[in-house]
């Protein structure tokens, strides 16, 4: 990094301002995790405690107890896991379509990808309201799967797209002189160079389910059903909200992407911005 | 939405369209099946399960309906009104307000700290791995953190301004249209701003360092530098950027619905705020479903619009 560095030295103000910018970004998460270690006292003390005197993991324990909590992280993990394995295979195979070969209609294909970007998402719940209940998905999880590999699909193709453009096509044509058909030049050749790409592109899909509210607040009413962001969200109507255990929640909820950060980061920026720089 | 998409393929787009068609001979026609056939299964599930609810939901704009029993056609009635409804005008106009501040920010602080990381500033690495925090909260999360601290009697933000002495009384901060807003766009700042910057770290990583050198020779300085040298190498990734992002925050809806509901007194009510409460609390699906076309036009006519006026930095 440092070789590349763009602007030579860095200015002796760089250190107050990167300091106040960390500072602004560390106080609600550490206010997040004092929170969810305190006790019922200490929560509603006054003044506030800045770190509870006891630190307790009761707040992490309850949440399992006095809600279904269980049942919304397998909601979430069965909904977002489907849809993201189902985009991707999808989003592959297109992807690597639109990158190699011309046909009548790609160009309105990409468009429509595109344009997709552009629907706010409360215009589409309107219709899938109905089409599911029509079908009798609402409330179900095959419904939300539905609905998430409607805004996934899109921009997972773009995604693929745009990682597949960065394969030079020479070694699909190395690969068909070597008498591959398309299929087994695709499978055995391509893919597997692919696959970085692929992790990435499943990772913003589970992402954006992970983090999906409105339509799963929408599309499903019953406790067996919600995802995590309904179920920690309708916590806080209630009217004494417990914030060490809404805070513990949302804990629970953040693991899995920082997990996917800490572990995948340098896949996940590198498609992130590969395409947009090397334009 | 944190979702980036491949930024260069929204150029490519919108130069596919018009590539003149060439002959062709049975070897291309082959080439074509085989696209096709990769390329089937996407567009069949895009057509049945984005194509087919978007032409279903502008059906439904035309109708006065509940999606039961009612279903009386009324042409473009709901869009006169929703147009010339005061209600729904405010709600744009808080929505465009809101997606710029929202992305102004961004790029403010995004562009400001990438260009910090981009110098050889110690404890480089340590700082970038705080600064991209945010953008590993869901929404929901950031929604409720900052409901906490926002909050009257036991929030943090309340019991340090009187510690510092700067208020004398506990603020209700979500129950003051003015400052309600303000936080909306702060959590949503927050959020939001290390895309922007992990884009921007990538792009001024890019620019190569001679055009920095040649800038300083010519007496350049820091500032300089950064308006002719870095800012221009910045400009198209900035450009794609700012799109997607108006787009995004133009119908967001999650971080404002949990923090205020739309309020006080429609302060912060956004327009798919809006949209979903005539919808699924006045159940007027119709109205609601002409709204969200409304919106559709608009974000549309806003990438036009955008990609006309600002210059492509590409030559």
């Amino acid at each position: 990094m440092r070789s590349r560095s763009s602007v030579g030295g860095a200015h002796p103000i760089y250190y107050p301002v990167l300091l106040l910018a960390c500072a602004i970004v560390l106080v609600p998460v550490a206010w997040m995790i004092s929170t969810s270690l305190k006790n019922e006292t200490e929560l509603f003390s006054d003044p506030p405690l800045l770190w509870p005197d006891s630190p307790t993991l009761g707040a992490f324990v309850r949440v399992f107890e006095d809600y279904p909590f269980a049942d919304y992280v397998t909601n979430s993990l069965v909904v977002v896991l489907s849809a993201t394995a189902i985009s991707l295979t999808f989003s592959t195979l297109a992807g690597y379509g639109l990158s190699r070969f011309r046909f009548r209609g790609r160009g309105a294909f990409l468009a429509f990808l595109l344009l997709s970007q552009m629907f706010p998402s409360v215009m589409l719940v309107i219709p899938y309201f109905k089409i599911l209940k029509t079908a009798g998905l609402l409330d179900s999880h095959l419904g939300l799967i539905i609905t998430y590999i409607s805004f996934t699909i899109p921009f997972c193709t773009w995604m693929m797209y745009g990682y597949f453009r960065s394969i030079p096509k020479e070694l699909d044509e190395a690969a068909a002189i070597d008498g591959c058909g398309a299929a087994r030049t695709f499978f055995t050749v391509i893919l597997p160079l692919a696959l970085p790409g692929m992790v990435a592109t499943a990772v913003y899909a589970f992402i954006t389910g992970w983090n999906e509210y409105l339509f799963a607040l929408i599309l499903t009413n019953s406790e067996s059903q919600k995802t995590l962001p309904v179920g920690i969200g309708q916590l806080i109507g209630q009217y004494k909200i417990e914030w060490n255990e809404l805070m513990a929640a949302s804990i629970y909820s953040t693991i899995p992407l920082m997990l996917f950060f800490l572990f995948l980061q340098r896949y996940l920026i590198s498609s992130l911005t590969a395409g947009a720089v090397k334009n | 939405m944190d979702v980036p998409v491949a930024a260069s393929g929204v150029r490519d787009a919108t130069r596919t369209g018009t590539r003149p068609r060439r002959r062709r001979s049975p070897v291309a026609a082959a080439r074509e099946r085989i696209g096709l056939t990769f390329v089937s299964p996407s567009v069949l599930v895009m057509l049945l399960l984005v194509a087919y609810p978007l032409g279903y939901g502008i059906y439904i704009s035309l109708f006065d309906t509940n999606l039961l029993n009612r279903w009386d056609f009324v042409g473009l009635k709901f869009f006169n009104e929703s147009l010339a409804d005061p209600g729904f005008r405010r709600s744009l106009v808080v929505t465009v307000v809101y997606a710029l501040l929202v992305i102004s920010g961004h790029v403010l602080v995004g562009v400001t700290l990438a260009v910090m990381l981009a110098s050889d500033v110690k404890f480089n690495t340590v700082f970038r791995a705080i600064l991209i925090l945010p953008w590993l909260f869901p929404e929901v999360v950031v929604a409720l953190i900052f409901r906490w601290i926002f909050d009257p009697i036991f929030g943090i933000l309340n019991h340090a301004l009187s510690m510092l002495g700067m208020i004398s009384s506990q603020v209700a901060w979500l129950d003051d249209p003015i400052w309600a807003f303000v936080a909306v766009v702060f959590a949503a700042i927050w959020k939001g701003y290390p895309l922007v910057m992990l884009l921007s770290l990538a792009g001024l990583q890019s620019i190569p360092k001679d055009r920095y050198e040649a800038a300083a020779l010519d007496g350049a300085g820091r500032l300089l530098q950064f308006r002719y040298v870095s800012l221009p190498g910045l400009a198209p990734i900035l450009g794609v950027a700012v799109i997607l992002e108006f787009v995004w925050w133009f119908k967001h809806f999650t971080i404002v619905w949990l923090m205020t509901k739309g309020g006080p007194v429609d302060a912060t009510n956004v327009v798919s705020i809006d949209i979903y409460r005539t919808a699924f609390q006045s159940f007027d699906f119709g109205r609601a479903a002409a709204m969200a076309v409304i919106v559709l036009f608009i974000c549309v006519a806003f990438a036009i619009v955008y990609r006309r006026t600002v210059p492509d930095e590409e030559a």
